[in-house]
C-alpha cells in the first residue's frame, strides 16, 4: 500500500496539513477577491518540472501495453530456443520401424508398396514412390514418409507446434528485411521501459533503496556469470589465447602451398558458387564481415 | 487495490496475500526446484560417466570435455532443404580434374561404407556410436582427382550454407557423405536425404541437407565460422568460439 501512495502523491499534488495546499482548482481564490498563497511558477518548464513522473509512468504505461504482444512472443521463443538442446521447438516428431520380408529387387513399384502398406497399415495411394538401390521411399498426402531398407521399414511423421514454429521464425531475423526493423523498434520500447522504470517511483521504493538494491541484483546476474566463467575469452582455443591473437577474427590461416611459392590464381571451379561462401577478407577488415 | 479480499473478514487468506512472505516462498519453491531438477539430471547422467571413463583408439578420452551424452539426435534448427530424394544432387567441384555431379540413386552406386562414430555438438550434446552409412569424402575426391593444392573441403548446403573443414579431418576414414543412422533414412530436421559427417570436429561441420563438396585451396570459413563460432571446432580442445 506504501507504493500506491507514493504514486498517488505524484499524480495528486499533496495536501497534508503541513505544507500549504498546492493550487488546486478547488483551492484556487473565489471571485470573491479573499486573500489567496502567491501563485506558483507557470510556464513550461513549471509544467514540465512539476508533471514530468507522471508523464513518465503515462508513456511507460503505454509502451508496456505495445509490448505485450511482442515480449511474449520473444520471451517464449527464447525460452524455446534456449533448450533446442532438450527438445524440438518447431515440430513434434514420430519414428516408428518394423520388419517386413524384404521386397525382391524386380518387383514392381506397386507391388512394393502394397507389401509395404499392409505391413504398415497405411491404407491409402502414396502421393509418391521412389526405388534406388535397397531402398523403396513412399510419400504420403498426410505428410507420413515410409521408407523400406531390406528387410526395415521405418515410418516418420512431423507435425508443426503452430505457435513455436511461427514465434521461432519471427525470433529469427535472418532473411526478414522489414521485421528486422520492427524488432529493432521492439528493442528500442524495451529500453525506454528499463530506463523510465529506473525514475517512476521516488523515495524508499524507487532508486533510494528498493530499486538500487534490484538494479545491483540485475546487474550482478550477468556480470558475475562473466567474472565467474572467464568470459568469451576463456571459451577460445587456450593454445591461441595463450600465443595472442594472430588475427582479430581467430582465424589461422594455413602457410601458402610451399610447392609453388605462394599464392596462385584461383581456378574457374574454385571461384565462390554460393552468396555465402566468403573469401579470406584482407587482415584490414578484420572480423568485420558479411553474410 | 480493489480486488484484495477482506482480510479482516477472511483471516485465513492473510498469509498468502502477504508480500513478503509470498517472494519468501517462490524464492524457496524457485531453489528446491532448480537443486532438485539438478540432482535429478547428475543422478541419471550414467551413460556421461561411463563414456568419460572409455578411451578412444587414438588415447583420447572418448567424450569430449564440456559434453554430455544423449541417446538420439536432437534437431537443432538451420534453413532446410526440401529433402526430396529425387531432386537431391551432390556436385563434386574445385580444385578437381573431373568434377561431377551426382543423384541419390547414383550415390547409392557408389562405393559404401558403415562406420561406428560418436557425433559431438557445440551446444553440450554428444550421441554415441552411432551405425552412419555413405561414401567417404575421400571417395570421393579420388573420383574427381583431387589437385595436389587442395588444402580445404567446403560442405556447401541448402540455403546457401557452408562449412569449412580441413583435408586432415575430412578424409578421416570417417568421414562421409552419410544418408543413413543406424539402417534408417534422416528425418528432415537431420539433414536429409543426405548429409556430410565429420565427427572428430563439433557436429555444425557436417553439414545437413548436403549439396556440394568443394576442394579447395585456401581456407574459407563457413556460415557459423564467420558467426563466432571457432574455424576449426576441435571438441577436445573445446573449440567453440573463435
Amino acid at each position: 500500500m506504501a507504493e500506491s501512495a507514493e504514486i498517488a502523491e505524484e499524480a495528486v499534488p499533496s495536501s497534508s496539513p503541513s505544507s500549504p495546499p498546492e493550487p488546486t482548482r478547488s483551492t484556487r481564490p473565489a471571485k470573491s477577491g479573499k486573500p489567496s498563497a502567491p501563485p506558483p511558477p507557470s510556464g513550461f518548464g513549471a509544467l514540465v518540472k512539476k508533471r514530468w513522473r507522471a508523464w513518465l509512468r503515462a508513456v511507460h504505461r503505454d509502451v508496456g501495453y505495445i509490448a505485450v504482444g511482442f515480449t511474449v512472443i520473444y520471451a517464449l521463443s527464447g525460452i524455446a530456443m534456449n533448450h533446442i538442446e532438450d527438445w524440438d521447438p518447431n515440430f513434434r516428431s514420430s519414428e516408428v520401424q518394423f520388419q517386413i520380408t524384404p521386397i525382391p529387387d524386380d518387383a514392381s513399384d506397386e507391388d512394393a508398396v502394397a507389401r509395404i502398406a499392409a505391413a504398415a497399415g497405411i491404407s491409402g495411394k502414396p502421393s509418391d514412390v521412389f526405388r534406388a538401390g535397397d531402398e523403396v521411399r513412399l510419400e504420403y498426402p498426410n505428410g507420413s514418409k515410409v521408407t523400406a531398407i531390406g528387410a526395415a521399414v521405418t515410418v516418420q511423421k512431423r507435425d508443426s507446434r503452430f505457435f513455436f514454429r511461427v514465434a521461432n521464425w519471427l525470433h529469427a531475423t535472418r532473411g526478414k528485411a522489414a521485421w528486422k526493423y520492427i524488432s529493432d523498434a521492439y528493442a528500442v520500447l524495451l529500453l525506454y521501459l528499463a530506463i523510465s522504470g529506473l525514475f517512476m517511483i521516488k523515495g524508499k521504493l524507487g532508486l533510494r533503496w528498493r530499486g538500487t538494491i534490484l538494479i545491483g541484483v540485475g546487474l550482478g546476474a550477468p556480470l558475475g556469470y562473466i567474472v565467474l566463467s572467464g568470459g568469451p575469452e576463456a571459451q577460445k582455443d587456450p593454445a591461441k589465447v595463450a600465443e595472442g591473437k594472430r588475427g582479430e577474427d581467430g582465424i589461422r590461416l594455413l602457410p601458402p602451398d610451399p610447392a609453388d611459392g605462394g599464392k596462385s590464381a584461383p581456378s574457374a571451379d574454385d571461384a565462390p558458387q554460393r552468396p555465402r561462401v566468403l573469401k579470406q577478407p584482407p587482415p584490414s577488415e578484420g572480423g568485420e564481415r558479411k553474410p | 487495490m480493489t480486488d484484495r479480499p477482506d482480510l479482516d473478514r477472511y483471516p485465513e487468506l492473510k498469509k498468502g496475500w502477504d508480500r513478503r512472505e509470498f517472494l519468501k516462498s517462490a524464492a524457496v519453491g524457485t531453489a528446491f526446484m532448480a537443486v532438485g531438477g539438478s540432482l535429478v539430471r547428475i543422478a541419471a547422467d550414467d551413460l556421461t560417466k561411463a563414456a568419460r571413463a572409455e578411451k578412444r583408439p587414438d588415447g583420447r578420452v572418448r567424450l569430449p570435455p564440456g559434453q554430455r551424452v544423449i541417446e538420439n539426435l536432437r534437431a537443432m534448427g538451420g534453413e532446410e532443404g526440401d529433402g526430396d530424394v529425387k531432386t537431391f544432387r551432390l556436385k563434386v567441384h574445385g580444385l578437381v580434374k573431373t568434377p561431377f555431379e551426382v543423384d541419390y540413386a547414383g550415390l547409392l552406386k557408389l562405393p559404401q561404407v558403415e562406420r561406428a562414430a560418436d557425433v559431438h555438438c557445440v551446444t553440450g550434446w554428444t550421441m554415441l556410436g552411432g551405425m552412419w552409412k555413405g561414401v567417404q569424402v575421400k571417395m570421393l575426391a579420388e573420383k574427381a582427382g583431387i589437385k595436389a593444392e587442395a588444402r580445404h573441403v567446403i560442405f556447401e548446403a541448402a540455403h546457401g550454407f557452408t562449412a569449412n573443414v580441413p583435408l586432415k579431418e575430412a578424409f578421416a576414414d570417417n568421414a562421409l557423405i552419410t544418408y543413413r543412422l543406424n539402417g534408417k533414412p534422416f528425418q528432415l530436421q537431420h539433414g536429409a536425404p543426405v548429409r556430410g559427417l565429420v565427427p572428430d570436429l563439433y557436429f555444425w561441420k557436417s553439414a545437413k541437407w548436403i549439396t556440394g563438396v568443394r576442394f579447395v585451396r585456401d581456407d574459407r570459413p563457413g556460415f557459423w565460422e564467420v558467426r563466432g563460432y571457432h574455424n576449426h571446432a576441435d571438441p577436445w580442445k573445446e573449440e567453440r568460439y573463435g
